[in-house]
């Protein structure tokens, strides 16, 4: 199997060098590059065409939201996954609907990075517990109205997958409590995601007012 | 900035009067024209007010109005500042045609036009740029152009209660306390203004610094104090648990203030109890909550419970983390405490487990709710506590 190409993008060089020494030791991965700040990163990923950025949130110079949006007008097929200090709410829905293919924080361990880069290159999508937290929350109280035939509101089978993630199981142990194959757990996931990206969610802008997030 | 041709022929003509897009009070005629001639765009607002007093500036405006081809900001039409010569030339200009047009007026007498045009010109010399910040080596200019201002409004003035009795109606003392209380504004109020304009910006930055100093202070108090009995640690664990706690009070810091509309919240009350295992057992207590709700006495019963379960977890399953999870749905607040770790078989729990059983088990049955179970030796233990909210 050829090793997946990643390029990282963190303002903390000290981080980068961790996340690179913790990689670098591993077979699946190739990285290729990696830059501290936003210009340098558009210009470096455009130039490398990597299969997945691993990029911080917050940076000067827009962060990673504008990488995000510059990168996926030209070179829609590089996937991200967003590795962040921050779990705040805001951050978290900002990031996955700009693109990102999932969002971890920085406490993650190396084994969980490297699953989830993997996940990611493969086209999945990536749920920590408190993403999926949010998103259940973003969701709640939304029952599907007959009148109302919006394509995002969240499949029962979605919300259950999604619950048993945000309470702290794996893709695999989701697959077998819910008695259905780990091939099908990711495609409700990616369902989920697809969903937040593409919709202009009433429930999500309600979500977000609520919070005073925007 | 180069000297603007003169418009030569029609299509020129219309470029040249453009009407400015963010200096006008009408239509941007005046804004426009005072930057294509290099004069401040309040002595062509004079000129033009003094004009409309006889019956040319009426027409001359709607004509300069249509003729105008467009509009721009006035930066983009400035020119250079004209020099003395050339103001006296428009300024003789301007005269004649106020005399010429202001003589076969029968409406106002030409004496009353021309003092209120003063007046007119008087305002725009006073209000001219002495709001903005006025540059150093300026400051005499300006405050002599005040100084001419004030000179010219008070003359204005003058002439015009000399001429009072064309303003029949109104009794001579009402008129001359009016006119110069209008005279005192116009001349004062824009330094009013400006003082008023500095007292907020001072405003605005002594409390930007008082917020300063309080953030300071709290990080001073946390997360300093937190790094210095870090790089006294030389425990590993410890360490990380140090981060995490101060990691979690950071957080609430920054992103908190959750408690101040509705009270205490229960994910408030269930980062409490991560934090609490965390310090004691040095496990990370990961809290999701889904549906957020206000505290009340069940709910102190749940937490006290899904505490129990999660140092439970933490001390004997093994697992790296223990995942807390609780969510409110169709009246029910449903908690999962989940690890990783051994697991056990519940149908034979080990001695060291009836505290679970106690604590976790009979405090939810005695509040009408239900604690379940679920675990496998080697798959990990998962404790599902459920109660029912009743409407209070």
């Amino acid at each position: 199997m050829t090793p997946v190409r990643v390029f990282l993008v963190d303002d903390h060089a000290l981080f980068l060098r961790g996340v690179r020494s913790e990689l670098s030791d591993r077979e699946a991965f190739d990285i290729v590059g990696s830059a501290t700040d936003v210009d340098d990163a558009i210009a470096s990923i455009r130039r490398l065409v990597p299969d997945i950025v691993l990029i911080d949130v917050h940076m000067p110079g827009g962060g990673g939201l504008s990488v995000i949006r510059n990168v996926v007008e030209t070179h829609p097929d590089v996937r991200f996954l967003a590795l962040s200090v921050s779990d705040a709410p805001d951050d978290v829905i900002a990031m996955i609907r700009a693109g990102a293919r999932g969002y971890v924080t920085k406490t993650i361990g190396g084994d969980e990075l490297a699953e989830a880069l993997e996940r990611t290159a493969d086209g999945d999508a990536v749920f920590s517990p408190r993403l999926a937290g949010f998103v259940l929350d973003a969701f709640a109280g939304a029952l599907p109205k007959p009148d109302d035939p919006e394509l995002d509101q969240l499949t029962p089978r979605e919300r259950e997958v999604l619950r048993q993630i945000a309470r702290g199981h794996t893709y695999k142990q989701v697959a077998r409590r819910l008695s259905i194959s780990v091939k099908t757990v990711e495609t409700h996931v990616s369902a989920v995601l697809r969903k937040l990206q593409l919709s202009s969610r009433h429930e999500l802008a309600r979500w977000a007012t609520d919070r005073r997030i925007v | 900035m180069t000297t603007a041709p003169a418009p030569t022929n029609w299509t020129e003509l219309r470029t040249w009067l453009t009407r400015s897009t963010d200096d006008r009070v009408l239509t941007g005629v005046a804004g426009g024209l005072g930057a294509r001639l290099g004069v401040g765009s309040g002595y062509v607002r004079a000129a033009f007010f003094g004009l409309a007093l006889t019956w040319f500036g009426l027409i001359l405006y709607p004509v300069l109005f249509f003729v105008s081809g467009g509009t721009a900001p006035s930066a983009d039409l400035r020119r250079d500042e004209l020099d003395q010569r050339q103001r006296l030339g428009l300024a003789l200009m301007f005269a004649g045609a106020m005399v010429a047009f202001g003589s076969t007026n029968r409406w106002l007498g030409g004496l009353t036009i021309g003092a209120v045009t003063l007046i007119a010109f008087g305002i725009a010399a006073v209000w001219d740029r002495s709001l903005a910040g006025v540059a150093a080596g300026d400051q005499n200019q300006s405050r002599l152009r005040i100084i001419m201002g004030a000179v010219v409004i008070i003359a204005g003035m003058a002439v015009l209660l000399g001429s009072s009795d064309n303003l029949t109606g109104l009794g001579p003392v009402v008129l001359a306390v009016g006119i110069t209380m209008a005279g005192l504004i116009l001349v004062f109020g824009p330094w009013a203004l400006r003082l008023a304009a500095d007292l907020g910006e001072e405003r605005r930055d002594r409390i930007r610094s008082e917020e300063r100093a309080e953030m300071a202070a709290h990080l001073h108090d946390s997360v300093l104090q937190t790094f210095a009995m870090i790089q006294r640690t030389d425990d590993p664990k410890k360490m990380t648990t140090l981060a995490r706690s101060q990691e979690r009070e950071l957080r609430s810091w920054l992103y908190g203030a959750r408690g101040g509309e509705h009270g205490r919240m229960l994910s408030d009350a269930l980062e409490d109890m991560a934090d609490r295992v965390e310090q004691a057992t040095d496990v990370p207590v990961e809290v999701v909550v889904v549906n957020d709700l206000p505290m009340g006495p069940r709910l102190d019963a749940v937490v006290a419970a899904t505490g129990e379960a999660t140092i439970n977890a933490a001390r004997h399953s093994g697992s790296m983390k223990v995942s807390v999870y609780a969510e409110v749905d169709a009246g029910v607040l449903e908690v999962f405490v989940t690890d990783q770790g051994v697991g056990f078989d519940p149908d034979e729990v080990p001695p060291d487990r009836h505290g679970l059983r106690q604590s976790v088990v009979d405090r939810m049955t005695r509040h009408a709710g239900t604690a379940e179970i679920i675990s496998e030796p080697g798959e990990g233990t998962e404790i599902h506590l459920t109660m029912p909210l009743e409407a209070s």
